[in-house]
């Protein structure tokens, strides 16, 4: 706006006759004696108008104290999973190789219901019956972000919630829990074939081989 | 529309015409009545597989793997019986019914509103297919019934309507002031012996089929069916009051909660006062003391987890002049706890519903409610975990019991987890129960005698605060019960007067400009 | 049998039986051992009812008398044909007066109207909660109301209940034909107007369960069928 106003300015300075008809309106209203009633007005409200301003500016204002978070942290190389060690670098669902898809889903779908729906919903939004009570609010999972992320970071966040979160990530604040103190490793990568396959999205997958010379995107 | 030979068409030519059906032939089709037909129910049945099966069951008889997991429970659908339709008592709902519950969902409930999910094409199929479930909706055609007209609210209508409201009883099951603490209410169960509760009218938010006086008309011209909510539409036609009455008794109801939804705020304020802080929580002070609203949810995040909490959330005041800071909660709780006539509810709470983790005390334990704040208060962004801290970072408590009325002070460092501070307690409290309602004040002097036990309370910054609640005869206990995130407390600091000193000073320079610049203006063009 | 000839026959005999007739099933439902003691109900909120007894109210869901059980549903469980009897219009009442229905057990024709009155100047609750019919719940704000309902289908042990007062508790019974009767506190009653034949009759008690008897009536008319309970 400001540069539309120079834009302004300089077209209408760009030669005298211009500037005076420009002016023109302005000094009337300055100097006609029949405009005083528009120059008090104006006399009146803009002295008023900044000083509305500057309380708005001036006064004390109450803010919660900001929680800055990383949405998506740095996962780590490995973590134990009740005393066991599971590499998640280059891992992939186990359950995708193994087994019925179908089995999988049934599982799946059973302990999200009975786990998960009250955060994050039977739409899978994030707006279960008591996603409302926590901050932050339960992640939506059918906006993309599992999209983007592999199925082993998935693992990671459900197993070790909140509290496995780096300090990055406002582990205080999650409501997250630690799904390993409820569920099986097995039980857990069924709920994560059921996230993606109720949100249709695809797991980002490891790449098999690393680009030569390239970064792992 | 001009004619080639100039004269002006009208709209009953035959092209105006064409394109009037054209037009009309689109409307419809974008909005067709909501019509069935047999093929609907399998395309139906792919939308109720996907999302509605794993609750409300494969044969909706609402036994599906969560159903354990929630109160109310899921709706059986083979029995065809729906609380919110427009239909007599007894009736099948009519189509329209069932989508507006899929639309949009029940408040309150785990049933969310499907309108931004599925396709208008979906949930047609998904509420056919709902339809198939049930034997009685074969060749059945429900009518909605008559409604009459709405005679306009105000003061005198909602008087009007406390009146036929205690004429007809209501506060039998829905109490007094509305909370669903009526005498009868502890053995209130539904159609499938789930217990359930008389909705709290001060939570109007949270009806099941929504808050506008129109739709409370609604709910009691048809009752609710499956519910303990008769219908009052034989009263009526019995003469015992009159259509408008009951109209009134809609516009009282409505009248107990806001008038809209309350918002959620992050920061509470403690405003500033002047003189000696409220002595307990029914001090008249506190009328004037603006309320915060903080939800609170099911625990059900560490072991035992508890999905069907009493307590929906509380209202929250503060005051501090200085040296004290009160703080007062108030909530709706039906029962004062323990009481006796509230084990046949509990009872069917323990038969009815899965308990994670652990099995539910056959016995009611107190009511509860805990107010949570980082033992050290610092500027670090970090604090202690919002359920009960941790050793490293512990939280520093008052712990309210309702039985017996005491309050412990002490440090958590973890769920569960509590160390009561040795020697004398900083906080004080009075607690009091009126009609369904908790209302629990806590003092404490902003500088406390031992700050190893307590931290100090600084005005003129946000303190994080959080909170507990449970409701003793619901089964709730210490881990049991009703949670909330981390909000903050600001203890409100007198307005420095720079803040009235600048704006006034700007008026002055503005107003000083401008008539200077007319001044100049004005001797220019005099010369 | 042919079918219609079937049909004509049910006619003939569904004609038959609407005719007067001297034909009649009586018979006693005994009670042998202690009768077990009614739970006591706790009135002290709803002091309108509470007012209308002089010993503190009790349930009644086990009456016994003179060795007699009361308030069993007898009916004709097998040997009638299929078919419904023509509609019964007389209106068959039920009570609410001390916060208890009376009768407790109340049996009905498909389609005969249920009267339901309000005899307490309390709120009740009319809740029923039937599987084969559509159920209903109504208001009952004051004395002196009275509202009527049907039910189409034949359906045993329909439960009433009032919310209000979560003690009240009674059993409707819908039949197609008319051979039912509850018996007496005395443990008495009579089935009128069965035609001659061999008939297996059941007994239902809310708490003792039900038992069953086989009854020939003769040409000449009458017949008596004995029934025993036994506590638990």
């Amino acid at each position: 706006m400001f540069i539309a106003l120079v834009g302004i300015l300089i077209y209408v300075s760009e030669n005298e006759e211009r500037w005076s008809e420009f002016k023109q309106p302005i000094r009337a209203t300055l100097v006609d004696p029949d405009k005083k009633w528009v120059r008090t007005t104006f006399l009146v409200a803009l002295p008023l108008f900044v000083g509305y301003t500057t309380f708005q500016q001036t006064r004390p204002r109450i803010v919660a104290p900001i929680q800055l978070r990383s949405i998506h942290p740095a996962p780590p190389g490995s973590i134990t999973f009740r005393g066991k060690t599971i590499n998640l670098t280059g891992l992939e669902n186990p359950l995708r190789t193994t087994g019925s898809m179908e089995e999988h889903l049934k599982v799946g779908r059973r302990v999200y219901y009975q786990n998960c729906l009250p955060c994050h919903g039977d739409r899978i939004d994030g707006q279960g019956h008591f996603g409302h009570g926590f901050n932050p609010t339960p992640l939506a999972f059918e906006t993309g972000t599992i999209g983007m992320l592999t199925e082993s970071f998935v693992f990671w966040r459900i197993a070790k919630g909140g509290p496995g979160l780096p300090r990055e990530g406002t582990p205080w604040n999650s409501a997250m829990p630690v799904w390993e103190d409820f569920l099986t490793e097995e039980e857990i990568w069924s709920v994560v074939i059921f996230l993606y396959e109720q949100s249709g999205l695809q797991p980002r997958r490891w790449e098999a081989e690393p680009a030569s010379g390239g970064e792992h995107d | 529309m001009t004619r080639p030979d100039g004269r002006m068409g009208g709209w009953a030519d035959g092209p105006a015409r064409l394109w009037a059906v054209a037009v009309l032939a689109i409307a419809l089709s974008a909005h067709p009545p909501v019509r069935l037909a047999a093929q609907d129910v399998q395309a139906g049945k792919v939308v109720y597989d996907k999302w509605c099966a794993e609750c409300h069951g494969e044969t909706g008889a609402g036994d599906g793997s969560a159903a354990k997991w929630m109160l109310p429970p899921p709706r059986d659908f083979t029995r065809a019986t729906y609380q919110i339709r427009t239909t007599a008592s007894g009736e099948l709902p009519t189509d329209a019914d069932i989508m507006n519950v899929v639309d949009n969902g029940m408040p309150g409930t785990a049933m969310p509103g499907w309108s931004g999910k599925l396709s208008a094409v979906e949930r047609r199929n998904v509420v056919a297919y709902v339809k198939s479930l049930s034997t009685f909706f074969e060749g059945a055609a429900p009518q909605a019934i008559a409604l009459g007209k709405d005679p306009g609210g105000g003061a005198e209508a909602i008087a009007e309507g406390r009146q036929v409201f205690e004429k007809l009883e209501c506060f039998k099951c829905h109490g007094q002031t509305g909370r669903g603490d009526g005498q009868s209410s502890p053995t209130l169960k539904d159609d499938w012996d789930f217990p359930i509760r008389a909705a709290d009218l001060t939570q109007g938010w949270l009806f099941t089929g929504g808050n506008s006086v129109q739709q409370i008309y609604t709910r009691m011209r048809t009752g609710l069916d499956g519910t303990p909510m008769p219908s009052f539409s034989d009263a009526v036609d019995a003469g015992v009051l009159t259509d408008e009455q009951l109209w009134k008794v809609a516009h009282y109801v409505r009248s107990l909660s806001p008038e809209r939804p309350p918002q959620v705020r992050d920061v509470i304020r403690a405003f500033l006062l002047a003189g000696g802080v409220p002595a307990g929580p029914a001090d008249t002070t506190w009328t004037g003391v603006e309320r915060f609203w903080v939800p609170l949810v099911g625990q059900i995040v560490i072991k035992p987890r508890w999905f069907i909490p009493s307590v929906t959330g509380v209202w929250v005041q503060a005051v501090h002049n200085g040296q004290e800071l009160a703080v007062r909660f108030s909530w709706t709780d039906r029962s004062q706890s323990p009481e006796r006539a509230w084990d046949e509810w509990l009872g069917r709470v323990v038969q009815g519903h899965e308990m994670s983790d652990a099995p539910v005390p056959d016995r009611q334990g107190p009511d509860r409610l805990w107010v949570q704040f980082p033992k050290q208060v610092s500027d670090e962004a970090e604090r202690p975990f919002f359920l009960g801290g941790t050793t490293r970072r512990p939280v520093y408590l008052w712990r309210w019991t309702s039985a017996p009325d005491a309050v412990e002070e002490g440090s958590g460092t973890g769920f569960g987890q509590f160390a009561a501070a040795s020697g004398d307690v900083e906080v004080t409290h009075g607690a009091r129960y009126d009609a369904g309602e908790w209302q629990v004040q806590f003092t404490r002097a902003l500088v406390p005698g031992d700050s190893a036990v307590a931290p100090v309370f600084a005005a003129g910054e946000p303190i994080p605060i959080a909170f507990f609640a449970a409701d003793g005869s619901n089964g709730e206990t210490e881990t049991r019960g009703a949670v909330s995130a981390w909000y903050a407390i600001y203890l409100d600091v007198p307005t420095p007067p720079g803040v009235y000193v600048a704006p006034v000073v700007a008026v002055l320079l503005t107003a000083g400009l401008a008539l200077m610049v007319v001044w100049r203006a004005q001797k220019q063009s005099r010369t | 049998m042919r079918h219609c000839t079937r049909q004509a026959l049910s006619l003939l005999f569904l004609a038959g039986a609407t005719a007067p007739a001297m034909a009649q099933v009586t018979g006693t439902v005994k009670f042998t051992g202690a009768a077990p003691a009614n739970p006591k109900i706790d009135m002290a909120e709803e002091a309108t009812c509470k007012a209308k007894y002089t010993t503190g109210p009790t349930d009644p869901v086990v009456v016994v008398n003179k060795g007699g059980l009361g308030g069993v549903f007898v009916y004709v469980k097998s040997g009638l044909p299929a078919g419904k009897a023509a509609a019964a219009t007389t209106p068959v009442v039920i009570d609410q007066n001390g916060c208890l229905y009376h009768p407790r057990i109340l049996g009905v024709q498909t389609g005969q109207p249920i009267e339901i009155r309000n005899s307490d100047a309390v709120l009740h609750n009319i809740k029923a909660v039937p599987k084969k019919n559509r159920g209903f719940n109504i208001s009952q704000p004051t004395a002196g109301m009275k509202s009527t309902r049907t039910f189409p289908v034949a359906e045993m042990a329909i439960p009433f209940s009032c919310n209000v007062h979560g003690w009240m508790k009674a059993s409707v019974f819908v039949m197609d034909n008319p051979y039912f009767a509850v018996a007496d506190e005395n443990g008495a009653f009579s089935i009128k107007g069965l035609p001659a034949g061999t008939y297996t009759l059941e007994a239902w008690h809310e708490k003792f369960g039900t038992k069953t008897a086989t009854v020939t009536i003769p040409a000449s008319g009458a017949a008596t069928a004995t029934f025993t309970f036994a506590a638990s």
